[in-house]
């Protein structure tokens, strides 16, 4: 272990970078669970189905991998909505625990589905940006990764118009604060809560076409960030948004840190040392109101 | 010495003072009634004696312990009970097993205590549905269900908080006769209670809150004619009873 | 307990003793599997069916349990119905310490659930990294032979009766514990825990020892589950395929019964294996796809698990006689 200026500040740029995409998978979670109180285990795969659509495109079709956007993102959507309606939307009455489970049991066929078409190989695919790299002091830039926290950072911003100025958007906030008072105010619950499933999905799109210049694909990376999300979420506050980009950078920058610092697989406990300490000393998270 | 003193206790929300600077106490025997408009800080007085939660300053004695740093669980077994407004049965157990809930306090043998739980059942006229699902009762049962639940654990003190609250004019009656049996049994009571008719007819003596403070102490015929408690319920009318 | 009840559980225990004699190597491994299965569940069931907390992260005290006694085993030839023990200790010790820092600071439901998930990652993570217990490769428990001190058999006899007692003994502990006060204050702690409160029911207590006594059970079963596999390793034990197979059976069952688990692993061990078996070849997570998919069937139409399906049927059968109504206890 020794820490050399070029090795952090190599961290430090991976980390920012990392964290944008961090950030941008946490937030379709953040707005499930903060408006429907569901905590969908199956986020991660998901965003696995995602990049294998994209994968597809890219490598089979010989697609621009940023173009896919026109594909995964409603594509996505309607597989949110699906799957919401058909098995998510008639135990929301049940207790969480038994949502847990279903996400679960998702989120398992999801993945083993996966493995019976693809095996367990992990895909790579080269694109015309996959090498391209420019310097920046001592840090190397890898120019898809720097895509992909700017299209996190857009896709964010737009999240975030349609949220505050949309009256769709408002709908899913006032939802979410209140679910009473959202009903007596006219707002049908039921759509607001279908549209907050799928937007939370098409996110998960975005990052899909963000992702695979720069990563692999394969039937089990839904399971590392499913967890990423669960705990960018935790740390930033069930619902927040705010707190899903803040906590993504954090999260960004703890993984790149413990990568650099220690080896091998022990890298992630410092992120999971923050998530169990948030857990028991903050968990409504950083942003999160006292409302626990 | 009384059985229960409460002194100067306050407790703060933020910046909304639900109890402010309460004093009062209750002799062994008593029924005491607590009364007050909506949001006079009843319940929470209740939490606060029960160690439901914490005061933000003073202090409540019973039995000459003090019980400040108590978990409900531990007032419980000093001998003094609380029920709740809203009920608070368990739904997949049976009334019977609701009821020896409470009879585990006293009794840790689960034979012993289903025969307590049973002489229970019987003094709240509920032994015909012994094997009901709590989930499966109706509301009058299910105060009386809360009752007896309390009832199990031989509390010393009881904490009844608006026993009579959605029954009907027979059923209040009932409830009416129960407590004051079990008065005469030798349980001292805190009664709080939104009708009038009940707390009057019941207590002794009577504390009125408002705002979360103590405006008036006294019999029920003293507490009636006190100007400060009709103002209190009517609004700033001059009101002669 | 009626009659019928008692005739029936006396047959199914001779038929269950007997089974060796009759049975060819394959059955007796599925036998093994569904009593080990049944037990763990049984295990699991005391913190999450009864308490009410359920954990998603149960591997945690199968690894540790299986960890200690191996390695005690590997270095040092202790016998491990020695180092069982000595892996429950340490597993109760650790859940009793999870349940206290997660209970104090009130972490209920989904939260308790992401904790435990949590930790099981880590504890993957840990065990990876350290070379002293094999790393990311695990531990392989040496073949001495036939040598019943040491739990280790020739064929599957041996480890069959020592799972089957196992199981026996799970189920009567839990059934012990069902009619007795703490099985009480569990099951009032998780239908209403303030009311439990309000009742003297120390509610922090025992949530802290469910978790302490499940880490106990499930620790003892990891000792077996080393034994019989022999071998272990980070993702093998300590992984979401051990916590999440738990938690199944218990779940499809029926939580905070006494047999729920042992009937939902009976029901779906053997499935799960004929689906590894047929398709296991070209896709290993066959069994894995079917527990998903039971999962989300049983959690949209019959959240109650089998037992619960069950118990509407015999309530809906005697309600035709006067005195009707089952209660969660009385029918399990």
């Amino acid at each position: 272990m020794f820490f050399s200026l070029d090795l952090l500040a190599q961290a430090l740029v991976t980390g920012i970078l990392i964290g944008g995409v961090f950030a941008l998978l946490s937030v379709g979670l953040t707005l499930i669970w903060g408006v429907m109180r569901i905590i969908n285990f199956a986020h991660g795969e998901f965003l696995m189905v995602g990049m294998y659509i994209v994968y597809f495109l890219v490598a089979n079709q010989g697609w621009d991998p940023y173009v896919t956007l026109l594909v995964s993102v409603p594509a996505l959507f309607v597989v949110g909505v699906a799957i919401f309606r058909l098995t998510i939307q008639p135990i929301l009455a049940h207790s969480t625990m038994n949502q847990i489970m279903l996400t679960l049991g998702l989120s398992l066929i999801l993945q083993n589905l996966a493995l019976v078409f693809f095996k367990a190989d992990p895909l790579i695919v080269q694109t015309a940006y996959s090498r391209v790299t420019f310097s920046l002091g001592p840090a190397v830039v890898r120019v898809p990764q720097l895509i992909a926290f700017g299209g996190s950072g857009l896709a964010a911003v737009l999240l975030y118009w349609f949220l505050q100025k949309t009256d769709a958007g408002r709908a899913i906030r006032a939802a979410s604060q209140n679910r009473e008072a959202a009903v007596l105010m006219g707002v049908d619950v039921q759509r607001t809560f279908l549209l907050a499933f799928g937007i939370g999905s098409a996110c998960l799109g975005v990052a899909a076409s963000l992702m695979v210049p720069f990563f692999y694909t394969s039937p089990t990376i839904g399971l590392w960030f499913g967890q990423v999300a669960f705990i960018v979420v935790v740390l930033g506050g069930m619902g927040n948004f705010i707190g899903a980009l803040v906590g993504g950078q954090i999260i960004g920058l703890t993984e790149a840190f413990g990568a650099a610092i220690l080896p091998g697989s022990l890298s992630r406990v410092f992120t999971f040392a923050i998530f169990i300490l948030v857990l028991l000393f903050r968990p409504q998270g950083l942003f999160g109101g006292s409302r626990r | 010495m009384s059985l229960l003193q409460v002194s100067r206790l306050t407790r703060h929300f933020g910046g909304l003072t639900a109890v402010n600077d309460l004093s009062f106490s209750i002799d062994e025997g008593e029924i005491v009634g607590l009364i007050g408009p909506n949001g006079a800080g009843k319940t929470t007085i209740f939490n606060l004696i029960s160690g439901f939660i914490v005061p933000s300053s003073g202090d409540v004695t019973f039995n000459g312990k003090p019980l400040k740093d108590l978990k409900p669980h531990q007032v419980c077994q000093l001998g003094l009970t609380r029920t709740f407004q809203v009920v608070q049965p368990f739904p997949d157990m049976t009334a019977l097993e609701n009821v020896m809930m409470g009879a585990f306090v006293r009794h840790a043998n689960p034979v012993q205590a289903r025969d307590k739980a049973r002489q229970v059942l019987e003094r709240v006229n509920m032994s015909h549905k012994a094997d009901t699902l709590g989930r499966d009762l109706t509301l009058m049962e299910l105060k009386r269900l809360e009752v007896g639940k309390a009832l199990a654990t031989e509390p010393h003190l009881l904490l009844l908080d608006e026993v009579a609250s959605g029954l009907n004019t027979v059923e209040i009656e009932e409830m009416l006769a129960l407590v004051r049996q079990l008065n005469q049994e030798g349980i001292t009571l805190l009664v709080v209670e939104h009708v009038m008719k009940v707390i009057m007819s019941l207590s002794h003596r009577i504390v009125v809150l408002d705002f979360g403070e103590k405006i008036a102490e006294g019999t029920p015929e003293e507490v009636a004619h006190n100007p400060a408690v009709l103002e209190a319920y009517l609004g700033e009318e001059e009101t002669h009873a | 307990m009626n009659k019928y009840t008692i005739v029936f559980l006396a047959i199914l225990l001779v038929v269950l003793f007997l089974l060796p004699l009759v049975a060819g190597e394959y059955l007796l491994h599925m036998a093994v599997l569904v009593l080990l299965y049944a037990y763990l569940a049984t295990a699991w069931n005391i913190l999450g069916g009864y308490a009410g907390q359920h954990s998603l992260g149960h591997g945690v005290f199968l690894g540790i349990g299986a960890y200690v006694s191996t390695f005690l085993f590997i270095q040092w030839r202790i016998t491990p119905w020695l180092g069982m023990w000595v892996g429950g200790a340490v597993s109760a010790l650790v859940g009793w310490f999870i349940g206290y820092v997660c209970f104090r600071y009130g972490l209920k439901g989904p939260y308790f659930a992401l904790v435990t998930i949590a930790l099981a990652e880590a504890f993957v993570y840990l065990t990876s990294n350290l070379a002293f217990i094999g790393g990311a490769k695990g531990l392989e428990v040496t073949w001495l032979g036939h040598r019943p001190d040491m739990m280790e058999f020739d064929g599957k006899s041996g480890y069959y009766y020592i799972i089957l007692i196992m199981a026996i003994l799970g189920v009567i502990i839990t059934r012990w514990m069902y009619q007795r006060r703490p099985g009480y204050q569990w099951i009032a702690v998780r239908e209403n825990e303030d009311a439990a409160e309000a009742l003297g029911v120390d509610t922090l207590r025992a949530k802290i020892e469910a978790t302490a006594l499940s880490a106990l059970m499930t620790a003892i079963g990891g000792t077996f589950y080393a034994q019989y596999f022999t071998y272990i390793g980070p993702r093998s034990v300590f992984g979401e395929g051990p916590s999440i197979q738990i938690l199944l059976f218990a779940i499809i069952g029926g939580l905070g019964t006494v047999w729920g688990p042992a009937v939902g692993a009976l029901v779906l061990v053997p499935i799960a294996e004929l689906a590894r078996a047929k398709l296991g070849g070209s896709f290993g997570g066959a069994h894995l796809l079917l527990y998903g998919a039971v999962m989300v069937l049983v959690m949209l139409f019959m959240p109650k698990g089998i037992i619960g399906v069950a118990q509407n049927a015999l309530s809906r059968l005697m309600r035709r006689q006067p005195d009707s109504a089952q209660s969660a206890k009385e029918a399990a």
